[in-house]
Formats: C-alpha cells, structure tokens, sequence
C-alpha cells in the first residue's frame, strides 16, 4: 500500500509553471475506491480519502491538504492500513510550509515531517520508524520543489487545454528526503466514469519518474475532469509488483 | 483421467474456499469455477456406481460458490476506528504548534 499510495501522489505530479489556485477549494472531499489487479481481476483493497479544509495561525490562513488510505474493514484483521499524508499550503501558491506523513502497515510504522523553511531552500525533516530513533536532518532543495501531498493538488492548478498530445513538462518533488525528477505527458482527452459526478470529459495524463517504483512507458496514468475543478476521477498505476487502479467514488465540496 | 480430474477439482476447492474466508472478493470465482468444470468432468468419468466422490466435490464447490457471490453484495466500508480519529485530532493540533514556529 505505500507503494500504491507513492504512485498516487507521484501520478498527481505538476509543473512549476503552475499557475495559481483556482481549481482547490477548502471543503473539498474525495472519496476513491483502490484496488489491485490479482489474476485478472481488480479485487478492492482500500479507501482513499482526499481532503482540503482552511486552518487558521496566529499570522496567516493556510490550506490543509490530506490524503488517508484506509483498509476496507474486511481486509483489517489480516492486513490493517491507516496511512495519512498531510501537507499545509498557501491557499493561493499552494506552497507548502509543513509535510506530514503517518504510516501505520501491518506491523510496519513510520512518521516522517518536513518544514520547509521560509527561504523555500531548505528542509527541516524529522523521522521515526517502528522501533528505531527518531532522526533529524536539513537538507536543500530546489525552489519550486513540492511534497507529495501539495504537488497532487498543484497538478489541479494547470491549464491543461492549453496542451498537445504528446506534450511533456518535468517537475521536482521531495520524497524520503530526496528530491526526484517527474515527468508529466499530455496525452489527449478521454471520457471516464467520475463516481457521483457520472461520465465526465477528462483529460489524460501519463507519468513517469526516474525510480525503479513506476514500471513501463505510458502505463501509469491519471484522468482529470476537464473542466475547472480538473477532479482526479481515475488513476492507473504499474509498478514492479502489478498493477492497480483508483476510482473516484464520490466528490463534494467543489 | 478420472483420478487426475478429481485432484484437480479438489485443489481448486481448497482454493477456492481459501479464498471464500479471505476477503478476495470476485477472485474467488476463478478456483471455484475450475472446481465446478474438473468436478464435472469427473462426474462424467465416473461409472454409474462410482459417483460420490464427484459429487461432493461438486456440492462443496457449489457451496463455496454461493458463498462468494453472497459476499460480494456486502459492500466494502471502512470500520469506524476511534483511535485512528483521536490520533488525527491530536496530530492536527501539535501542527498547529509547528506553523506557528515557522511563520
């Protein structure tokens, strides 16, 4: 499920030539279906949840970003996930200030933070595993480098029908304390099921990432909604292991 | 070819009952039904007089069958788990101390 949860975020990768947020609202709930191909047949693992909701400090108002992969309540007795990725952005840049992440697998846990620093250079990361010390590290980064979590509703935030087929941008996201090249392809408009939204017009697109997670060329693909909102209604994924796909069950709050 | 086709049902009843306890949903058809079709073929072998073991492969694998389509009608939800929400209200709030240190 990390995995899978991995290439979700890492599917939802954007551009730093995004414009500003108009796509993400606060309010925002989406409700998606994961599940893994075994044998030929997609069997359902989990449930996805993606959120946005405002948070107000002392100084400014940010926007909360959260996405919990949770095991459907049959799967919990033998393999048990609560999973959060979280990450508090500029409501308007969508430039995020803090990363957090809280794996709880089986009998695997880890915790992971990121504060990005002010001058957008710099991360201050925390982590701990199940078991082990909690270790802290700084590290640098790029300027328009995202985390997992804000690049997924960045991609939100790009006028993709501005694109051809065949079209490519490459991105810089920060995982595991390490900073990774994305690439993003246009690959024309398709029409999909949306969950409650029906049948909806969406544009595709494949990604790529110099890892050894992500397997084959053009096979792990996202399709947004074509329209303002660009809901992610569908997710394909192929890595080492199989492959897999997300389907949007319900959104609200757009 | 009678032994041959009745192992075959047999293997692919304990499998399929597997994964009739496991929550492998539709998955489980594919066992069952290769149990259905060799348990089959077995009952088609078979001597009048020497039947009954076929036949309850047949039966079991029926059984599992029925199993696994009544369980793929219940639908997957996720359990309400108060820990997991007190742990999400506890994080969200030792976040609100970190934004604060930043700005």
């Amino acid at each position: 499920m990390r995995k899978l949860f991995f290439i979700f975020t890492v599917l939802l990768t954007i551009s730093s030539f995004a414009q500003d947020n108009k796509a993400v609202k606060s309010g925002e709930k989406f409700v998606y279906a994961a599940s893994y191909n075994m044998s030929g047949l997609m069997t359902q693992l989990a449930q996805v949840t993606m959120q946005t909701e405002t948070v107000k400090t002392s100084k400014t108002s940010l926007l909360h970003l959260s996405c919990e992969a949770t095991t459907f309540s049959k799967w919990d007795a033998f393999f048990k996930i609560r999973d959060i990725y979280e990450s508090y952005v500029n409501p308007v840049t969508l430039k995020p200030s803090l990363y957090k992440r809280d794996i709880f697998e089986g009998k695997y846990t880890k915790k992971e933070k990121y504060i990005f620093k002010s001058d957008g250079q710099n991360i201050e990361s925390t982590v701990s595993k199940k078991n082990g010390p909690e270790t802290k590290k700084a590290f640098q980064i790029s300027g328009g480098t995202q985390d997992v979590v804000s690049i997924l509703y960045k991609l939100r935030t790009i006028d993709f029908s501005t694109f051809k087929p065949g079209q490519i941008k490459t991105f810089v996201v920060v995982f595991d304390e390490k900073e990774m090249t994305v690439s993003a392809k246009y690959m024309g408009k398709e029409t999909v099921a949306a969950g409650n939204l029906g049948k909806k017009s969406c544009y595709k697109i494949s990604i790529g990432a110099k890892t050894k997670v992500l397997k084959g060329t053009d096979k792990n693909i996202i399709w947004l909604t074509a329209d303002n909102t660009k809901v992610p209604a569908l997710i394909r994924f192929s890595i080492p292991v199989g492959t897999g796909q997300m389907t949007l069950t319900n959104a609200t709050g757009i | 070819m009678r032994k041959v086709l009745i192992v075959l049902a047999f293997l692919f009843a304990i499998i399929g009952i597997a994964f009739a306890i496991l929550p492998m949903g539709t998955l489980g058809f594919l066992p069952v039904g290769l149990s259905l079709l060799f348990g089959a073929l077995a009952f088609v072998k078979s001597d009048a007089n020497d039947k009954t073991v076929p036949k309850w492969l047949l039966i079991v694998a029926a059984v599992t069958l029925v199993v696994i389509i009544g369980r793929s009608f219940v639908p997957d939800e996720v359990a309400q788990d108060a820990q997991f929400e007190q742990k999400k209200i506890e994080s969200k709030q030792e976040d609100l101390k970190d934004l604060e240190g930043i700005e």
